[in-house]
């Protein structure tokens, strides 16, 4: 059967749909933009270097009787003397500065466990997170047991990657008050290659008053703006309670409206990957726009027929504008 | 609807009437019971991406053996492994219970087991353990229907899937069987075949490497045959991995960038 | 695989689902769309695979001769497996799935037959061939591939799906036999001479999660690991119950399990159609492609 499966939802095509969706497929793959297709390599496949010797040998990379094969099914990427083979499907590969939303898998001592979709579960030092209060102090005993207090397991949070280490481990710091525990809203994941790096990834929507964190790793929050929630103090949001849990800001209940425009994006970012289109916060906009445009209600933006109709506007869209964002 | 179905209700009949003399099962002319040629493989049908929770997956279709394989990982080791430098390959290979002609029971039998192991060390030496250090890689094996060389199809796909994971590898392991039924060698057998050979060789091999992973042979062989039994089962698997090669290629069209 | 919820996501999810809203946007009844596919398993008699949002399962009906049961001798048997494959979660290798499988099997058998294997969904006496000595046993295997919660509804659905494209052999009594012999008989091979299963009394089953003080309908895995109870109902076209399982969680005040079942009812008609609708589209692209 050839219905689209895309690694997530499933949908039922008819024939017309069918045929539709095969013809924006081929618009996009013409449209400029798309990597060149003679620069994609399968494992064991040499890749063409000038020079071998004087190459950096990345990921995905390895050297055979002097020549340079692939070990990964991908692209490949030119950058200076490094060759790296980037895959398919690849897992999130940390790097500094990245904006990543997390788990708490674990509460250990001086440390918490995250899980970031990232080969292995990463660290998040005690000394690494604002304490309450925004005072910078040396960690007594006291904050080692009342980590908990911060953050507990299967909490959400933002962070930032701190550094990545040679053997693969990874520290994250939320040393900014745009970091923390993270309230009032859903999370919805996408695979992670589908996420850019960009300057920006907290989005502030007004007009729906939801805000939007686009996490490098593929976990993207989006919730209640802060400013639309009744008495809710900054500090308290970040750094989890400062007493009494009653002060949280995850205690005021969210309204209807609010509510449908946080499903509304959460869907428009379902399409979006189920399409296998880049995420971004224009991009998201634009067909959450469209769904309400088109009248389309939230439950149905998850059917065959708004895919399509999102699949045809992106071809066009492209086929117009010949740049990338 | 129904004419596109094998019957195959009967108790014992079935196996009864799979083991017949080898003259049935090809005819003067050197044509097959499904109309191949000797040296001729089943046609194939290979995907990935058909399990959405996994990290990585492939499905396969020769002939009647269909054949689901899906990865997860990498991801952390169990604590109760201890500590490795290199990271830990595990394969599972069970049969669905609709997979045979008879029912099959519920449990790990020891064809499963066999099947696993033989799994694990086809794919041994082509994955780069270290890349992936204190962490392991689950390949989850399903046989949906089994129509004979299962456990070559069985290793293609997971050597599929595992590239469609991007786990990093050597090259890919394309694998076939061969049956041996008096001096006849039948390549990439059916199970009528397979029930009634009198020897049989598997082979999986990493071909841009030309290097051998797992070889099992059965019964009792001529120099002659051997040699070109192996010469069958290696150009077979060049023409398996190149298959294999595009399939990939073309599930990045599915990836708009 | 859902790891676990935060407190604030579970607030989340619990607040939304008392507003009426859910966090795919469907409403507290609605179900998720789902695509049906016919005679998967070429030598199965009947099979079907069934795609709910992420959960993805494959039943297949496989008939076998043997002697009906003593006390039941113009009547076939019929047995359900369900397996949760390791494909679905990585907890379910070996036998980690062994008592959600346990779980979901003997909830199908419920619902479509009475515990004592009767029952009116199928009809077991147009099973028999010889009465007290041959009769045709179906053995109903369905596998989880993939799951994203409401195993047991997409399951229902597959069972029925997989015995509506299921053919049974028309058999020849060659020879009478006395008591004590085995007759002879011959089994047609011809397609054209199976005989079809009429499951228009094959129940669909309904599972209503009770979050918080409201239920659903096809919850989520997500939506499924804040539940306080779930109640599981077979409802059949003639609007009839056929069988109830509570699972797991706290208790129910009787009331409220009243309105449930007749909520029950009110969605399985709706559900009702568009399985039969999808059955009959599945069957036309079957044919399609002869």
């Amino acid at each position: 059967m050839e219905d689209v499966s895309s690694r997530g939802l499933h949908f039922q095509l008819s024939d017309s749909q069918r045929n539709r969706l095969r013809k924006s497929r081929e618009l996009l793959r013409e449209a400029p933009g798309n990597y060149h297709p003679s620069a994609f390599v399968n494992i064991a496949d040499p890749i063409h270097v000038e020079n071998e010797a004087t190459v950096l040998k990345g990921h995905g990379t390895q050297v055979l009787d002097g020549q340079l094969l692939a070990t990964l099914s991908g692209v490949v990427e030119r950058v200076d003397q490094l060759v790296t083979v980037k895959p398919l499907r690849c897992r999130y590969n940390a790097e500094t500065g990245d904006v990543v939303v997390g788990r708490i898998t674990e509460v250990g001592t001086k440390r918490w466990k995250v899980d970031i979709n990232f080969r292995q579960d990463v660290h998040l030092m005690l000394s690494a997170v604002n304490l309450p209060g925004g005072i910078q102090r040396r960690r007594t005993v006291i904050d080692e047991l009342n980590m908990r207090s911060l953050f507990e397991e299967n909490d959400l949070i933002s962070a930032e990657v701190q550094s990545v280490h040679s053997d693969g481990s990874v520290h994250l710091h939320t040393r900014s008050l745009k970091y923390g525990k993270l309230t009032n809203g859903q999370l919805v994941k996408v695979p992670p290659y589908l996420v850019k790096r960009l300057k920006q990834h907290f989005h502030n929507l007004k007009s729906c008053a939801v805000d939007m964190i686009i996490g490098c790793n593929g976990y993207i929050w989006i919730c209640a703006a802060v400013d639309s929630l009744p008495s809710n103090p900054e500090i308290e949001k970040i750094t989890g309670d400062s007493g009494a849990p009653e002060m949280d800001s995850c205690n005021e209940s969210i309204s209807l409206k609010v509510r449908e425009n946080i499903c509304r994006l959460a869907n428009s970012i379902r399409v979006l990957s189920a399409l296998g289109f880049l995420i971004y916060p224009d991009t998201i906009i634009d067909t959450f726009d469209a769904s309400i445009s088109k009248g389309v209600a939230i439950k149905d933006m998850l059917g065959a027929e708004f895919l399509v109709m999102i699949a045809e506007r992106e071809a066009s869209r492209r086929t117009k504008n010949n740049y990338m964002l | 609807m129904a004419a596109s179905r094998v019957s195959s209700y009967s108790l014992e009949s079935q196996r009864v009437s799979l083991a017949r003399g080898s003259s049935a099962l090809i005819s003067p002319e050197g044509v097959r019971e499904d109309g191949r040629s000797p040296h001729e493989c089943r046609p194939a049908f290979l995907q990935t991406g058909a399990v959405n929770a996994a990290a990585g997956s492939a499905y396969a279709e020769f002939g009647q053996t269909k054949v689901i394989v899906s990865v997860f990982g990498p991801r952390e080791s169990k604590k109760a492994q201890a500590y490795s430098d290199i990271g830990r390959l595990n394969c599972n290979v069970s049969f669905a219970t609709f997979a045979g002609s008879v029912r099959g029971k519920a449990g790990q039998s020891t064809e499963e087991k066999e099947y696993s192991q033989m799994l694990y060390k086809g794919l041994e030496g082509a994955v780069a353990l270290h890349t992936f250090p204190k962490t392991t890689v689950d390949v989850f094996a399903l046989i949906l229907q089994s129509g004979g060389g299962d456990l070559p199809v069985v290793l293609s796909c997971a050597s599929l899937a595992l590239a469609d994971a991007g786990i990093v590898m050597y090259d890919l392991v394309s694998a076939i069987s061969l049956s041996r039924l008096d001096t006849n060698l039948l390549l990439d057998a059916t199970l009528g075949e397979e029930i009634n050979q009198d020897g049989s060789l598997m082979l999986a091999c990493m071909a841009s490497r030309n290097e051998v992973t797992q070889l099992l042979l059965t019964g009792e062989w001529s120099q002659a045959n051997l040699s070109e039994g192996l010469k069958l089962c290696l150009d077979a698997c060049t023409k398996l991995a190149g298959l294999m090669r595009s399939t990939l290629k073309e599930s990045t069209s599915n990836i708009e960038d | 695989m859902v790891v676990g919820l935060s407190a604030a996501e579970r607030r989340y999810l619990t607040d939304g689902i008392a507003q009426g809203l859910r966090n795919d946007g469907r409403g507290l009844y609605d179900f998720r769309a789902f695509s049906v596919e016919l005679a998967i398993i070429p030598q199965a008699n009947g099979s079907a695979r069934v795609r709910l949002g992420a959960t993805d399962v494959i039943t297949s009906v496989k008939a076998e001769l043997g002697r009906p049961q003593a006390s039941r001798p113009s009547q076939g048997r019929v047995e359900i497996n369900i397996e949760c494959s390791s494909t679905a979660a990585p907890q379910f290798e070996g036998r980690g799935g062994e008592d959600l499988s346990l779980e979901l099997s003997r909830a199908l058998y419920r619902s479509l037959l009475c515990n004592n294997g009767t029952g009116p969904a199928i009809d077991l006496s147009a099973l028999t061939v010889i009465e007290g000595k041959l009769c045709w046993n179906l053995f109903i295997d369905g596998l989880v591939l993939s799951s994203d919660g409401n195993l047991l509804d997409v399951l229902a659905i597959a069972v029925k799906a997989a015995l509506s494209n299921t053919g049974i052999p028309k058999v020849e009594v060659t020879s009478a036999a006395a008591a004590e012999q085995e007759a002879d008989f011959e089994i047609s091979d011809n397609p054209d001479d199976f005989s079809g299963f009429d499951v228009s009394h094959v129940p669909v089953i309904i599972t209503l999660t009770k979050v918080g003080r409201t239920y659903i309908v096809d919850a989520t895995e997500e939506e499924e690991s804040q539940m306080s109870s779930a109640i599981s109902i077979a409802v059949n076209s003639a609007g009839h119950v056929c069988g109830i399982t509570k699972r797991g969680g706290a208790g129910l005040d009787p009331s409220v399990l009243l309105d449930m079942i007749s909520v029950a009812k009110e969605v399985s008609k709706s559900l009702l159609s568009t399985v039969d609708a999808e059955i009959m589209a599945a069957e036309s692209r079957g044919d399609d492609q002869m």
